[in-house]
């Protein structure tokens, strides 16, 4: 069972990634104002929405090593290896949403970028992850983790920032699509599709890499488990 | 198709060519550091026996 759905979820992710595609590309009409460029869309805003939701899965797991680092170390090192993924893969949405961005905006606006309320905080999101993972990366001795959980929770207070800038301050970068007053909301059903089917797609093949990146930090962790047992018990770890 | 048609086509196929070679540059990344713990594991499994 377990390995059937292993080997079904990829097959389903690839499929929703190409009708999805397909929807954006051949299926969706041109926005009457921006024309073709406006299909930029698509990529864009499910990659931005995605990009919080694995921030907030990086925000769990860090309150959850906090949380269990001394009563549950097993459970937390679980939950350390879910912020170090969350993480990383909201940083590779994020980088897509800041690289997306000033294209639309090149030819939307005429201008790559601007020093905008939702530009700046995005940026400055995508920097505090940058700088988590640099952390987790270089840094060294049992101190990390935590230094990391907690930069993992700091970042995550920016977040809620990023989504209501565009509310609270008057900004270049458009209205908000869904929740942004009377106004806002995609009027076509082909473009509301279109934009739904990009939306699970990316969200399917996100749970695919976080999936992916949980269990090689898992390995990890078991690997420099039995090596730090081999060091204590006199053994050589590379057992020369 | 006029001068802007073409514009908008390139930058609409630049931001998905981003994303696309991104992700799956990510995804390439992973499968590799999956192998070399893999191969870690069972360098240490030899070991121990």
């Amino acid at each position: 069972m377990k390995k059937a759905a292993i080997t079904l979820f990829p097959l389903i992710t690839i499929l929703l990634m190409i009708w999805g595609y397909y929807q954006a590309i051949y299926v969706a009409p041109n926005d009457a104002m921006q024309g073709e460029v406006s299909r930029i869309f698509y990529y864009h805003v499910p990659h931005a929405m995605l990009c919080f939701a694995f921030f907030a899965v990086s925000l769990v797991g860090s309150i959850g090593y906090l949380s269990y680092r001394r009563a549950r170390p097993a459970l937390a090192q679980v939950s350390d290896a879910l912020a170090l993924a969350g993480a990383e893969v909201g940083v590779v949405y994020c980088t897509i949403v800041l690289l997306t961005g000033p294209l639309w905006g090149r030819r939307a606006w005429g201008i790559w970028w601007t020093w905008d309320a939702r530009l700046t905080t995005t940026l400055v999101l995508w920097l505090i992850y940058v700088s988590y993972l640099l952390l987790r990366r270089f840094a060294a001795g049992p101190q990390m983790q935590t230094l990391a959980a907690v930069l993992g929770i700091f970042g995550a207070l920016d977040v809620p920032i990023v989504y209501m800038s565009n509310r609270w301050w008057r900004t270049q970068h458009p209205a908000p699509v869904f929740g942004g007053g009377p106004d806002s909301g995609i009027k076509d059903p082909a473009m509301l599709a279109a934009f739904g089917w990009n939306v699970l797609a990316w969200f399917c093949w996100g749970l695919l890499v976080l999936f992916l990146r949980y269990h090689v930090e898992r390995r990890h962790q078991q690997y420099a488990e039995l090596e730090a047992e081999a060091a204590l018990g006199g053994l050589d770890p590379e057992g020369i | 198709m006029d001068q802007r048609d073409i514009l908008d086509h390139q930058f609409v196929t630049a931001a998905y060519v981003v994303t696309w070679t991104i992700q799956l540059a990510y995804l390439a990344w992973l499968g590799w550091k999956w192998r070399s713990e893999k191969r870690n594991a069972e360098r240490r499994s030899r070991e121990t026996q």
